[in-house]
């Protein structure tokens, strides 16, 4: 456009509305000693923050904020719509970096004393800015409605609810009522998506027009404020070359690092530990250290002192002195501040929550320590007993305390007692002498040691020795377990049909919903190893089905394989969902229906699912429709940004730009 | 965006420099726009309808069907809508000729997408919109159809029916799936 276009154009915006002052407001300004990249973080997260409206926004096209559909809607964004990945994986790592790059800035101020009159509000505006950042990161990462969220969501509303007098209205403000629920999400959802946001914005301009006023700080050093630098366009260029690098590292990670899939809401799956997430790992931490009467100190005191701590630090620290040298002692008090933070993260991060997930235990949730080192002795060997009970597969079928199937007897609170330890032993190695009907599978496998252990945890170690017992329990077994036994088959045979017969079922939620492996294998090795063999590699003997082996589930059979997903999954979820009879004349094993009999809940099948599904070389969580792929988008915007690189230095050189 | 009111101070104003900078800082700008842009406004176009054959559906066991006449049969089968899962009812034109031979006619007229009826008295399919005529075996008797009706695949498992359930393009010669 020509020049005089482009002044009357200008002079007619003027003349009605104030753009000139705005862009003076926003770009003119003088930097005392020049531009510098130390002074790029404020951009950065206002980059980041535009970056998290304009995904947040794109998410709210596919999302929904109900708890039926909240997982299913963003895992369909993430898998089935081109680069929904990319805009979920930026809105997840945005946050989270957000949070990082917001720590830096804080500090970068701190040390540079840039909270000193005249500047405390532009601080103090600061850090209400981090407290609203806060309470996005807290009401963000339930929104999924997945096991992590819900958890976050759980315990953090417990612990406003532990403040003292306002504690239980706090938390059914934010709950919506007693339980976490559809009102809470909708709670959570409408403040992350709309009050919070509008509250940021206007702190945005409270700490944006409270620092243009004031004007930047820059050197502490009297000689190398000298020589001042425009903001425009040198700060501004020096502002964009680092949002570019976080959008491309945001990108990296989205890539490389993608955001788990942590299986929808399932509150009876216990080999889920909840942990908050790193950012709120401080407070996890330090409420351990609270007990009883004394938990509102850490749950409401300690963030209490942290934030007052920081509104009072321009009132604290009024020197006019901004040397860090000069000031030792606010500086080593903001260094044990920021140690104490850091420690309490770190050793909130490798607390036990963590280890008893990858153990074999029951894997409960654990969430103060103390309760772990309070067992001892007896109790020892019960949880031993437990731990074999599980492993070898029998909570399959038999409930104990609360875990387990239902397709066999309950075995809780002594039901072997009246047994006795022989009969036990019989019934583990081989349970055909005492049923000639029972489906439950003869336990050869396990060492003498394991049977004793297991015999012990389930008759008691110290009721009736075995030899005295044996007779007796031989005589009355008939009376009390058979009866329960028997039920067995019949619901067997009700539930269970042939496996063509299964192909034409219905599927169960779980074959749609995205589970998560890791968790899966748990319940794998607790269901499903002890026919199908560790990691579905073995296939127990089957005597008298035709194929003389339970199935291999590692490889699958190719009837079941499928390349997609979604196929897979539902091909491998009839059987789990209905079980089946294999074809034969008389199989002493069939699949066990799952689903049918509620031994295990959706969500926990569709963790199984994706861990079968791994085993065989296929990612549940599959990218369907990347619209480009992850690693071939990252490729290609490398490229570009080197190729921009190459040509401004090309430039440079040719023009002899410094 | 240029600046009027600012006077550079002594050594700042290297214009060469400075209009370089602006350039480069709104091409950059303009890149990063453009690599977030495109994917997002992808993600809204959403992805290519994409034609997948349903999963088999047991609709009846084969005993149950009378020979040589056709019955209505109705089924549930499984409809995805983006996320959003439910059970929908359809209803299929069966024929049993012999206890392993089955013909499963789609419901919809391929004319212009009505549910035709099967007349007793007369043994043919007759379609009440627009008076499309069709013989047990399917072919045009008479009417505006461009095409015989449009047959579902089958499959005989165990002594049950199974079917896929498909819908075609309406009023066109050719049959083509649609979902």
């Amino acid at each position: 456009m020509e020049p005089r276009l482009i002044g009357w154009i200008n002079r007619w915006v003027n003349e009605r509305w104030p753009l000139s002052s705005l862009l003076r407001l926003s770009l003119d300004e003088e930097i005392p000693g020049g531009s510098s990249f130390f002074y790029t973080e404020g951009s950065a997260i206002l980059i980041i923050f535009a970056l998290q409206v304009v995904t947040g926004i794109l998410q709210l096209f596919f999302y929904v904020p109900t708890i039926d559909h909240a997982y299913d809607s963003l895992s369909y964004l993430r898998t089935e719509v081109p680069f929904g990945w990319l805009i979920h994986g930026l809105h997840y790592w945005g946050a989270n970096l957000m949070i990082v790059v917001l720590v830096v800035h804080m500090l970068r101020v701190f040390i540079w004393g840039a909270y000193k009159t005249p500047r405390e509000l532009v601080w103090l505006a600061g850090v209400l800015l981090v407290m609203i950042t806060m309470a996005f990161s807290f009401t963000g990462a339930p929104l999924p409605w997945d096991q992590s969220g819900y958890w976050a969501g759980e315990v953090g509303t417990s612990i406003a609810g532990t403040t003292p007098l306002i504690g239980d209205l706090a938390k059914r403000l934010l709950r919506g009522g007693e339980n976490m629920g559809q009102l809470t999400l909708s709670r959570l959802f409408v403040m992350h998506t709309s009050v919070l946001p509008l509250a940021l914005l206007a702190l945005f301009g409270l700490h944006f027009i409270a620092f243009r006023t004031s004007g930047a700080v820059g050197p502490w050093d009297a000689l190398k404020r000298r020589v001042p630098g425009p903001f425009w366009p040198d700060q501004a260029y020096k502002d964009i070359l680092m949002g570019t690098a976080i959008f491309v590292l945001l990108i990296f990670l989205s890539v490389f690092v993608p955001p788990g899939f942590a299986g929808k809401v399932d509150v009876l799956d216990t080999t889920y530990v909840p942990k908050p997430e790193w950012n709120y790992l401080f407070l996890y931490q330090a409420l351990k250290y609270f007990h009883g009467p004394l938990e509102p100190v850490g749950s409401v005191g300690v963030p209490t002192i942290i934030v007052l701590l920081l509104v009072m630090l321009p009132f604290i620290d009024r020197g006019p002195e901004r040397n860090p040298l000069r000031r030792p002692f606010v500086m080593l008090c903001g260094f044990i501040f920021c140690a104490a933070l850091l420690a309490l993260t770190l050793i909130g991060y490798y607390s036990p929550g963590r280890a008893e997930m990858s153990g074999s235990s029951s894997g409960k949730p654990v969430v103060a320590g103390p309760q772990l080192s309070a067992r001892s002795g007896q109790a020892g060997q019960k949880d031993n007993g437990m731990q074999i009970f599980q492993s070898a597969g029998c909570t399959a079928c038999h409930n104990v305390e609360g875990t387990g199937g239902t397709i066999g007897p309950s075995l809780s609170g002594g039901a072997l007692i009246g047994k006795g330890r022989a009969w036990t032993v019989e019934q583990i190695r081989n349970p055909r002498s005492h049923n000639p009907n029972t489906i439950m599978p003869a336990f050869t496998s396990l060492s003498g040691a394991q049977v004793d252990i297991l015999v012990s945890f389930l008759v008691g170690p110290g009721s009736v020795s075995a030899s005295q017992q044996a007779g007796a329990a031989e005589a009355g077994s008939s009376s009390q377990l058979s009866p329960q036994l028997e039920n067995v088959p019949q619901m067997g045979v009700k539930q269970q049909s042939s496996p063509e017969a299964v192909s034409g079922a219905m599927v169960g939620e779980a074959a749609r919903e995205i589970g998560n492996s890791e968790r899966g294998a748990v319940l794998f090795k607790n269901y499903c190893s002890s026919c199908h063999g560790p990691k579905g590699t073995l296939g127990m003997p089957n005597p008298g089905s035709d194929e003389g082996n339970v199935p291999r589930l590692n490889p699958v059979s190719r009837a079941l394989y499928s390349r997609e997903p979604k196929i897979f999954a539902a091909d491998i979820d009839r059987f789990i969902q209905h079980g089946s009879v294999p074809p034969g004349k008389r199989p002493s094993l069939g699949m066990l229906a799952f689903g049918d009999t509620n031994t295990l809940t959706q969500q926990e099948i569709a963790n199984v699912e994706a861990y079968v599904m791994s085993i065989n070389g296929v990612d549940r969580a599959q990218i369907i429709n990347p619209g480009l792929k992850p690693r071939n988008f990252f490729i290609l915007i490398v490229v570009i940004y080197v190729l921009i690189l190459l040509i401004q230095g090309g430039i440079r050189i040719k023009k002899n730009i410094e | 965006m240029e600046q009027e009111g600012y006077t550079p101070e002594a050594g700042q104003e290297d214009t060469t420099r400075r209009r370089f900078l602006k350039w480069l800082l709104g091409i950059i700008a303009a890149v990063n726009v453009f690599i977030a842009g495109i994917p997002f406004l992808r993600s809204l176009a959403g992805p290519a309808a994409k034609a997948r054959s349903g999963d088999w559906l047991k609709v009846a066991s084969i005993s149950s069907l009378p020979e040589g006449r056709p019955v209505a049969i109705r089924f549930m089968a499984e409809r995805q809508d983006a996320y959003i899962h439910n059970t929908v009812l359809h209803s299929a034109w069966v024929i049993k000729h012999s206890p392993d031979e089955i013909t499963v006619f789609s419901p919809v007229c391929p004319h212009l997408g009505c549910y035709y009826q099967w007349d007793q008295r007369l043994g043919r399919f007759e379609c009440p919109c627009h008076a499309s005529v069709f013989a047990l075996d399917g072919k045009v008797l008479g009417g505006p159809a461009p095409r015989p009706l449009d047959t579902l695949q089958t499959r005989i498992d165990n002594g049950n029916l199974f079917i896929k359930w498909e819908r075609f393009q309406v009023g066109t010669p050719s049959k083509v799936t649609i979902a």
